[in-house]
């Protein structure tokens, strides 16, 4: 077999990175009005990322992986390590990113500060996909505080007094969180000599039984330090109120980038530092499932009570997102498959959605559900998209949503936890009441509110720049669904980390 | 069921097996560009074309009768899609598909002025893919997987009209289609464990339920797993007490929806019971649960539905009423192996003659509705007042399909009572002998209700020409605009309708002959059968004539009300009173008060502020950012160093 010297190419983990980091920094230099250098700048890194990424995987599903490391200290190592769990998440956050980029140009065509925006945005993703290959919880944190630092200005950008409040919400939150993973991460390795991400977990199961309090200690302040980011009930609060941030920053990263770091975060605690089967000996996985579990139905209730249809997605994340915690802190490889694969179902779905809210406030001004009547008629590419994603979040078939679903329903009842089930079907009944009276209202009711209507019915709804992003993902929210049972859709690489026991 | 399936993949197989909800699907498309719907206005109601071919050129195979399956594979689609088709299914699908294509028809014509008709038929054909997928479905999440499609996009069916009264029966649908599909998915998910993947339907199906049964010490998984099904199921095949959106929403939707979701769409509820349900696994509770909710369903739906005014109610609860026959049969089924075929043949027939009985029934009050009066609907004063031939003529051919629905002797209704009546008689002891006068009262009651049926008609007949009568009296230029438009007369809503009523009444002939031994449906041998069948028809439209020339009698029999939707109201007026209470307020104060007391400890966030708020140039926010996040990694870098 003929193998491309490119799949081969042990430094491509760095060369994704700085795809976007290059770009990030290169645009900080720029005048606010070399608007084509930036956006090409922008589309030219956010596709040579994609490329990478995919060669990465090519290679990877071959039986390879890709690791680069530089000593930056004496004994501490900045490792990046591209291994099929890693790059679960690094070829979400690569696909997005390009889709983003594209509705960011247009989203953002005339409001200022847009060199400012564009080059965190870069910064940002540098920094997930940096967390995504962290070879050890020394990169790991380091991403991981990179990550806080280069949003917040993303949450700030409108630079109004609600804005500004949201980002010291965001401070307080994530600040806080990343003092506590940063002792976490310190203690981890005093106490267990090393800090590297192996498959099955590198802590000693005779040592975690001998001093039982101490280690879950530390797995508790390493799991709140993620826990915030993934926005777990009751430090899931600065997701709500971060969503005055513009709507391509809502999509990609309260949706995508930085809710799926902590996410991603707690896979790597529980699967790659402490073990699956530590962490059950030890009982902090029932910490995890309970907390997951109550947060699934907590978020969707309040979900219930919100007009504001941003808020009513970011509650649904906060939601959504326990899924993954609540499949991976199963012990059922069903679960785990389960948990991994929603990971990029959710991203794929959510980021549709906000996609929609975006449009319909960009395009017609509409903002809460209640003035939402009747404008699947005026934007019916929208909301044939929205109703994909809704119908994918409540879990009806084939949408993504639906397999995430089964494969937890399956572990839930493998791991002899029925009750699990009951949860699945109260959030799935939640989903629908809060999910479904959108669609109600967008297609059966009057119009009643003063948007304008279409001069003429010539050309696209919106700007094409919203609308070919919002296509693309909810096209793949419905394909990944459709041909789950191809080796190459989400649902295929989960079955393939799982069976080849890279968690 | 069970026993050998001899699967069969040939080349017209598999493109029918896919065709019949690929085209449909595909149809949807249409509607994705402005300039391709008019393409798919044309083409949507006849989507069903490839479904029917499969189905008869299935049924003409002799092979089929002997066992055979059809079956087609999809490996990478959703899960691992299986197509098959076995002689039930193709039954199922006979019926499914000659109502489609009639409905298509029926509605191509009634909706052709009809501003939403866009809408209307992109769900139209969505709805329609749903339903002839479930049917060749050979796995378990196929199955669902089509039946998902059906039920949401049929929600748009029946909210059609977007009144109030619409969009109520789209609630109360949606409500409990929601309930039922997650009923099904708990029972799935055991399925799926049990099976560790997905079995397919037949033999593996039975051995997945084998698995569930012999793996755990006590009866309650597999009896939780068969009664979840069973009521996910059962909300959309109209088991009482999950029949309450039936009467809702028939009355309300489009005419050629209601046919559609009372001649085909409760049978998808059956099939999925058939399909998916243990027929050699022993159940003795589920099945004694189907046949007491059976029959208390077939007694349930004529108390309901007789005390109704709209013919579209009274044939919702006729519905009701006749899918406790069907559920008769389920219990049957799941009752005793050794009675599968019975069942299974009974269930079929039973299916495939109401499926089309009631699909011209409900097509018949459109016809009804639209019909004008008298030869010319623009001479409008003698039409008005004078004798209502084609009323009468329409009528007249609607007492066809109902006197089968009633059972007469020698109509489709006969065939598959007398069936399901051997089949039950199987069943013996106390259990038959309670069930035995309980079906000729039954019968009874069924007539009665049917006879109220043709009187509503009637009077609704008499109402549509009044109406029409006060039309063609205002300007003439609406007269046109009512009359003319895109399609001149009503040619295309009776043609249909008759051609259903047609096929139904010939069914005596033609059904017999699908189903492997004939002699187990054939009528009745001896004059006692004749009579049994006879009489409680006759008792039936005698005392329904009674009650409808002497309405007064009626009325005062009513003196209790039972509004459409029965059990459904006082519930709902119990719900109204429940609110939610506002934790909202509560939650915000808190979280931001946290957040300020926070804010004011730490000089880093206090920076942040004045950063975002403009106060200090942006890059100076960004080497801040750097000098924390430098410090606290210098920090970690030093503890972090033995």
């Amino acid at each position: 077999m003929i193998i491309d010297p490119l799949i081969e190419w042990e430094a491509l983990p760095l060369a994704v990175v700085l795809s976007s980091f290059v770009p990030g920094i290169a645009i900080m230099f720029l005048r606010e009005d070399q608007q084509l250098l930036r956006n090409t700048l922008n589309l030219v890194g956010a596709v040579a990322k994609v490329l990478f990424v995919a060669f990465m995987l090519q290679g990877v599903a071959l039986g390879g992986t890709y690791a680069w490391s530089l000593e930056v200290l004496p004994g501490l190592a900045l490792t990046l390590e591209a291994d099929a769990l890693a790059l679960l998440f690094v070829t979400l956050s690569a696909v997005l990113w390009l889709v983003t980029t594209l509705y960011a140009i247009g989203y953002l065509k005339d409001s200022p500060n847009r060199t400012r925006f564009f080059g965190f945005f870069s910064l940002c993703v540098t920094a997930a996909t940096g967390l995504a290959m962290a070879g050890d919880l020394f990169t790991f944190v380091l991403f991981y505080e990179a990550l806080t630092w280069t949003t917040y200005p993303l949450v700030v950008h409108n630079g109004t007094p609600e804005a500004v409040k949201a980002g010291r919400t965001y401070l307080v939150y994530t600040l806080g969180a990343g003092t506590i993973l940063v002792v976490g991460a310190v203690l981890f390795q005093v106490t267990t000599g090393t800090v590297d991400f192996v498959p099955g977990g590198i802590v000693d199961p005779t040592a975690a039984a001998a001093q039982p309090v101490l280690y879950t200690t530390i797995f508790l302040f390493l799991l709140v330090g993620m826990g915030v980011k993934s926005a777990i009930f009751p430090i899931h609060g600065w997701l709500p109120t971060a969503m005055v941030a513009p709507a391509p920053v809502s999509a990609l990263l309260h949706a995508v980038a930085v809710v799926k770091a902590g996410a991603f975060g707690v896979i790597r605690l529980i699967h790659s530092l402490f073990g699956i089967g530590v962490s059950w000996d030890l009982g902090v996985t029932t910490v995890v499932v309970v907390a997951a579990a109550f947060t699934i139905i907590y978020a969707s209730v309040r979900a219930l009570a919100q007009d504001d249809l941003k808020r009513i997605l970011a509650f649904s994340t906060v939601s959504q997102l326990s899924y993954i915690s609540l499949g991976v802190a199963l012990l059922d490889p069903m679960a785990h498959v389960g948990g991994l694969v929603h990971l990029v179902h959710q991203g794929l779905m959510k980021i549709t959605l906000f996609f929609c809210a975006g449009l319909l406030a960009q395009t017609l001004g509409v903002k809460t559900v209640s003035s939402m009547g009747g404008v699947a008629r005026r934007m019916p590419l929208t909301m044939a998209a929205f109703t994909l994603g809704a119908l994918g979040m409540i879990g009806l078939p084939p949408v993504a949503g639906f397999i995430s679903k089964w494969y937890l329903g399956l572990g839930g009842l493998g791991a002899d936890a029925p009750w699990i089930l009951g949860v699945l079907l109260a959030s799935s009944l939640l989903n629908a009441a809060y999910f479904l009276p959108v669609i109600r209202t967008a297609y059966f009711d009057e119009r009643n509110a003063d948007w304008r209507l279409p001069e003429s019915l010539k050309g696209l709804e919106a700007d094409w720049r919203l609308i070919v992003p919002t296509v693309i993902t909810a096209a793949l929210s419905l394909g990944v669904g459709l041909l789950a049972a191809s080796d190459w859709s989400p649902l295929g690489w989960a079955l393939l980390i799982v069976e080849r026991g890279d968690l | 069921m069970g026993g050998m399936d001899v699967a069969t993949s040939s080349a017209p197989a598999l493109g029918l097996l896919i065709a019949a909800w690929g085209v449909p699907m595909a149809l949807s498309l249409l509607w994705c560009s402005r300039f391709t719907r008019g393409v798919g206005l044309a083409l949507a109601p006849w989507g069903a074309v490839p479904a029917l071919a499969l189905a008869i050129w299935a049924l003409t195979r002799t092979e089929l009768a002997e066992g055979e399956v059809l079956f087609a594979d999809l490996p990478f689609l959703f899960t691992g899609v299986h197509l098959s088709l076995d002689l039930t299914g193709a039954i199922f699908l006979l019926f499914t598909s000659i109502l489609w294509v009639a409905g298509g028809a029926f509605a191509a014509r009634y909706h052709a002025d009809d501003e939403r008709r866009h809408p209307f038929f992109v769900l139209f054909v969505l709805t329609m893919a749903g339903n002839l997928g479930l049917v060749v479905a050979g796995d378990l999440l196929a199955f669902y997987l089509f039946f998902a499609l059906m039920t949401f996009a049929a929600y748009g069916l029946v909210a059609h009209d977007r009144s109030d009264a619409a969009l109520r029966a789209g609630r109360i649908y949606i409500i409990l289609a929601i309930l039922g599909e997650l009923a099904l998915l708990t029972g799935l998910i055991s399925l799926g464990v049990a099976a560790d993947g997905v079995p397919l339907f037949g033999s593996q199906m039975e051995g997945v339920w084998e698995i569930l049964h012999e793996g755990h010490p006590t009866a309650l998984p597999v009896l939780a797993t068969g009664t979840l099904l069973a009521l996910g199921f059962g909300v959309k095949a109209g088991l009482v007490p999950l029949h309450l959106w039936l009467p809702l929403a028939h009355p309300v939707a489009p005419t050629a929806a209601s046919a559609l979701l009372s001649g085909a769409m409760i049978k998808a509820g059956l099939l999925g019971w058939i399909r998916v349900l243990p027929a050699e696994t022993s159940l003795p509770l589920l099945a004694g649960g189907f046949l007491v909710l059976g029959v208390f369903g077939a007694f349930y739906g004529v108390v309901c539905g007789v005390a109704q005014d709209d013919p579209k109610t009274v044939l919702a609860y006729s519905s009701v009423s006749q899918m406790g026959y069907m559920a008769m049969g389920t219990g049957l089924l799941l009752h005793d192996p050794e009675l599968a075929p019975l069942a299974l043949a009974a269930i079929g027939v039973y299916a495939l003659h109401h499926g089309l009985a009631k699909g011209a029934l409900f097509l018949s009050v459109g016809v009804a509705d639209k019909v004008p009066g008298g030869p010319d609907p623009h001479r409008t004063e003698e039409t008005a007042s004078g004798p209502d031939r084609r009323g009468t003529w329409i009528l007249t051919a609607t007492s066809l399909p109902a006197l089968a629905l009633a059972g007469l002797p020698l109509t489709t209704g006969s065939l598959a009572k007398n069936t399901l009546k051997d089949g039950l008689a199987e069943l013996g002891g106390t259990a038959y002998s309670i069930l035995d006068p309980l079906l000729l009262v039954a019968a009874f009651g069924t007539t009665l209700l049917l006879a109220r049926f043709l009187s509503t008609l009637a009077r609704r007949r008499r109402e549509a020409l009044a109406n029409q009568h006060s039309k063609s009296l205002a300007p003439a230029g609406k007269v046109v605009a009512a009359n003319g438009g895109r399609a001149q007369g009503t040619h295309g809503l009776v043609l249909p309708w008759i051609l259903l009523v047609g096929i139904g009444t010939t069914g005596v002939v033609w059904i017999p002959t699908l189903i492997p031994s004939p002699e187990a449906v054939a009528l009745p041998a001896a004059l006692d059968g004749w009579l049994v069948g006879l009489l409680p028809v006759l008792l039936g439209a005698l005392v329904g004539w009674g009650l409808s020339v002497r309405p007064t009698v009626l009325g005062s029999l009513r003196t209790i009300r039972i509004p459409a939707g029965d059990a459904l109201i006082p519930v709902e007026h119990g719900l109204g009173r429940l609110t939610l209470p506002s934790q909202e307020a509560l939650v915000t104060r808190a979280e931001g008060w946290a957040a300020r007391k926070m804010a004011q400890l730490s000089p880093v966030i206090r920076m942040a502020d004045r950063w975002a708020r403009g106060d200090i140039r942006s890059m100076e926010g960004v080497f801040l950012g750097s000098l924390v996040l430098g410090l606290a990694l210098a920090l970690a870098g030093l503890l972090l160093v033995p």
